[in-house]
């Protein structure tokens, strides 16, 4: 509606198709096409290969895709939780000292992962809590840098629920808590849905904690993957990104679809 | 309301705040705790005692102070290059929409949640002194040398950076664009604006507060980053986050890395009040 | 409610009239509401009979909704105590005061169907499944929304929400049932219809109990029983409808409360017994009902512009005249301004033998008995 004349319209799209691929879509179609390639010498990749990942399908690189996963499914129940119940209660308080609580919550969101994982170093080595070189320590920095994103994708959703539907329930006889689980929760679903996917997608992603506190036996997946392009296995690196990659976005579109099936489910 | 309002059975507790108290703790305990620790290690050395001239040794040393200026450097290069390119992918999509510009619209939605390493390994292949640009360029021209460098260089972070964080300009924009009245556009149409005229008199103003939001965001995540320019593993590329790693992981130095972390923790938390200010304005 | 109750109810189900709870009063006594130490609600004393439908009238700001929301449990009172049936709920919490509440945006669950809408309260207090049925199907059946028991909310118009809403309050059989601005969401005709619904409602649970809180004058005169017109935080005027329409006993409740001519007059005989006074209007010498009115005192004369009529005849013994400034037809009514003496009045006219032009003198006419006096400081 900006542009209208046809000829217009043709530069501005080619311009946008030209930016967008070179942009965005070329890094993932190079890193699709190495994690298959023998050799990369010229223009294109010589070689197929399904070579890295069978070799990513056991042994390190499997234990690097099971550390991940556990590590953002606990992190983020952890988070979803912890942040669900923090949005609720300050909600439920209301008033100044609720929205700079709420302040709080999200500022872990910036802190550098690096700093936060060297906070969690200094802090656990030395007692009383000792839990240096332990896979919690990771669950731990995980569920620090994720935490805000949970608590602020509840407290949006929780912002958008008119008080009239609680008021009314309770003015019907629901207690708090029948309150909270029939009516409340139900609302925010698809907030506690996006979160906990937020969340695990930043955990599958997150370096910079993790090699500050990561334990020989629990190496997540971008770990793994420094190790080997740092040694030059660039393309054994690209194939457990694109096992990565693929993983986070199976998870995303598998908590999709639940939500839109619990919510049907529900309506049923 | 507070319960301890006037009862007759005298003053109430008012034990609704209490509710807060479990999630309160665990951020006490995990985040808000160590990161007093690193401000006690910051000037505490090894033996545990006080020893601030090793303190200001870290912040006068040529280490720090390159990390810092190239923090800063590639942070606000990176946070305009994703304003730029923000901005222009937003007005096509929001304004000149092509078939299929949604789906567009949300594929570059999920980079946000994909690794921003991710970008440099593709750029290795892209455009590394063996890779896609300069086997091309050496095969079209017989060179013997690949001709194109920047990967190892500052620009190599910044265009990677570019790359993962323009979504996160790209995202509020489209949401402030569709709140554009379309009939004012038709209206300046209409009335023989030029599309450059209509966009910096109606829609750009109206985007301003989502760009300074989706700005400083990509501000504060920019200074932050850490797993692009640790894969990028270039010498003279060495920015605050990888400093504190270095310090602490590869020389074990660990006063000095909880000097920088402040240095580090504090330019993070001075931008998150940026953010914080711009959001609101922003009413998100 | 105890489970024991329901189930005897249970056996007594019959038909929409049981849908009723037990009759209850509610009674403000001195309560007053602060936020952040701002007095919302000024001391509030009032008392709603068992079967009454009050409605409390009054600007936005008035403190109307502040009093609803305090009988709700919403907004704890700074002071004074709130009764329903006789006993203090000051401190109970709202789920525990045996009420119900239908709001201006409905509020149903978007997540239930209907008829789990309807049953919301009835579950949350473990009725037992066959009750819920029953009074589920009975309040449905009341609002004439049996056939969409199946329906998502997102699938009724404005209407059918509101009246599931309501049929929601009912299946509770609560105390006392407390509407918020119900109806002001709904666009004008469709208010009508629903004003005429809750009158029928209320004539078929005449023990129902409702605190009708709106800011539309015309559904108060339409349901209410009695009217509290609040201004300010504080009770300006209370009293049976009909009363407070034809004498208000302030200049705020006259012109809230419908249109209203005040004509500054003064008394020149105090009354006599006859129920009647002599006031005085520049030349006018007029009669209106009054006792106990001091001769000499300036008083608003107030008469509703319907009241004023062009023709005269018997019933209106009282004659001002004046010069016709406006004239509006309007179909089926004609509005016209006149000016006497400075002040204007309207007058509202169904039928007109001739059609007066402006500049006009005219002359209007009205019974002693469709006029009341003001004191002119009796302005809270």
């Amino acid at each position: 509606m900006l542009v209208w004349s046809r000829s217009g319209k043709a530069m501005v799209w080619s311009f946008a198709a030209l930016v967008i691929g070179v942009v965005f879509l070329a890094p993932l179609a190079v890193i699709l096409a190495a994690s298959f390639a023998r050799q990369w010498n010229g223009v294109l990749p010589s070689g197929f290969t399904l070579e890295h990942y069978a070799e990513a399908g056991g042994g390190a690189s499997g234990a690097a895709v099971f550390a991940s996963l556990t590590t953002g499914v606990v992190a983020s129940l952890v988070a979803l939780i912890s942040g669900a119940w923090a949005a609720l209660a300050l909600r439920a308080q209301g008033g100044g000292a609720a929205r700079m609580l709420g302040v709080l919550f999200f500022v872990p969101s910036a802190v550098p992962s690096v700093s936060v994982g060297l906070g969690l170093l200094v802090a656990f080595s030395q007692k009383p809590l000792l839990l240096n070189g332990t896979t919690a320590i990771v669950v731990i920095a995980h569920f620090v840098l994720i935490s805000a994103f949970s608590f602020g994708n509840v407290s949006a959703g929780l912002a958008r629920v008119s008080p009239d539907f609680e008021e009314v329930a309770s003015c019907l006889g629901a207690t708090p808590a029948y309150r909270l689980r029939r009516v409340t929760l139900p609302l925010v679903a698809p907030y506690l849905f996006a979160a906990f996917g937020l969340s695990f997608a930043l955990s599958m992603g997150e370096l910079g904690a993790t090699v500050m506190v990561y334990p020989p036996g629990w190496v997540t997946l971008p770990v793994a993957i420094f190790g080997l392009t740092d040694r030059g296995d660039i393309f054994s690196g690209a194939a457990l990104t694109i096992i990565l990659v693929g993983v986070t976005l199976l998870l995303l579109l598998g908590i999709e679809r639940t939500s839109a099936i619990w919510a049907q489910a529900r309506n049923g | 309301m507070s319960d301890a309002a006037a009862s007759p059975r005298g003053v109430k507790v008012d034990l609704g705040a209490l509710w807060v108290a479990p999630p309160l703790i665990a951020l006490a305990v995990l985040f808000l705790y160590p990161l007093a620790l690193i401000a006690h290690a910051a000037v505490y050395d090894a033996t545990d005692v006080v020893n601030l001239p090793a303190a200001w040794a870290t912040l006068g040393s040529r280490a720090f102070v390159n990390a810092l200026f190239n923090t800063a450097e590639i942070a606000l290069a990176a946070t305009a290059g994703s304003l730029a390119l923000g901005l222009t992918l937003a007005l096509i999509i929001a304004f000149v929409p092509f078939p299929g510009a949604t789906f567009v619209a949300r594929l570059i939605d999920t980079f946000i949640a994909l690794p921003t390493f991710l970008a440099t390994l593709a750029f290795t292949f892209l455009y590394g002194s063996a890779g896609v640009l300069n086997g091309a360029l050496v095969q079209a021209f017989h060179l013997s040398d690949a001709p194109v460098h920047f990967l190892y260089s500052a620009w190599g972070v910044i265009l990677a950076e570019v790359t993962v964080y323009s979504p996160f300009v790209l995202r509020p924009l489209l949401a402030a664009f569709s709140q554009v009245d379309r009939g004012q556009i038709e209206a300046a149409s209409l009335l023989g604006a030029r599309p450059w005229r209509i966009v910096r008199q109606i829609i750009l103003p109206a985007a301003l507060p989502a760009a300074i939001a989706g700005g400083s965001l990509c501000l504060l995540l920019t200074v932050n980053e850490f797993g692009i320019v640790l894969f990028i593993g270039a010498k003279g590329v060495i920015t605050l986050p990888l400093l504190i790693y270095d310090k602490a992981i590869q020389e074990s130095d660990y006063q000095a890395a909880c000097v920088i972390a402040m240095v580090n923790v504090a330019l993070s938390l001075g931008l998150f009040g940026l953010y914080r200010v711009a959001a609101r304005r922003l009413g998100a | 409610m105890t489970l024991a109750a329901f189930v005897d109810e249970a056996a007594t189900v019959s038909g929409a009239a049981e849908l009723r709870g037990a009759a209850s009063t509610v009674a403000f006594d001195r309560v007053s509401v602060a936020y952040r130490g701002a007095v919302v609600l000024k001391p509030l004393t009032l008392e709603v009979a068992a079967g009454e439908i009050l409605a409390m009238i009054g600007p936005s700001g008035s403190g109307k909704t502040t009093a609803l929301r305090a009988v709700a449990g919403f907004v704890r009172p700074a002071g004074g105590r709130i009764r329903i049936g006789g006993a203090d709920v000051t401190d109970l919490p709202p789920y525990a005061r045996g009420l119900a509440m239908v709001v201006q945006n409905y509020a149903l669950f978007p997540h239930m169907r209907v008829f789990d809408n309807v049953a919301f309260g009835l579950h949350a207090r473990h009725a037992p499944k066959a009750l819920i049925e029953e009074r589920v199907a009975h309040a449905l059946e009341v609002v004439g929304m049996s056939q969409y028991a199946r329906r998502l909310p997102r699938e009724l118009s404005g209407g059918q929400q509101q009246r599931v809403a309501i049929a929601r309050a009912l299946a509770v059989r609560p105390k006392v049932l407390l509407l918020d601005e119900p109806l002001s969401a709904l666009d004008a005709q469709i208010r009508r219809s629903m004003v005429e619904e809750i009158a029928r409602l209320h004539a078929e649970l005449p023990d129902l109990t409702i605190l009708y809180v709106t800011h539309d004058q015309s559904e108060a005169l339409t349901l209410a029983d009695r009217i509290a017109i609040l201004r300010d935080g504080a009770l300006s005027a209370v009293g049976r409808t009909g009363d407070l329409y034809r004498r208000p006993p302030n200049r705020f409740s006259a012109e809230f409360l419908g249109r209203a001519n005040l004509l500054p007059v003064v008394v020149e005989s105090a009354a006599d017994g006859s129920g009647l006074v002599a006031v005085r209007a520049g030349e006018e010498r007029l009669v209106v009902a009054g006792a106990d009115e001091p001769a000499g005192a300036a008083r608003l004369l107030c008469v509703r512009p319907q009241n004023l009529t062009l023709a005269p005849d018997a019933a209106h013994a009282n004659r001002i005249a004046g010069v016709l400034r406006e004239i509006h037809w309007q179909g089926e009514l004609t509005h016209l301004v006149a000016e006497v003496g400075g002040a204007l009045l309207r007058v509202v006219a169904t039928r007109l033998p001739t059609i007066p032009a402006r500049g006009e003198r005219l002359e209007m006419f009205f019974s002693p008995a469709d006029a009341s006096l003001i004191a002119e400081d009796a302005d809270v």
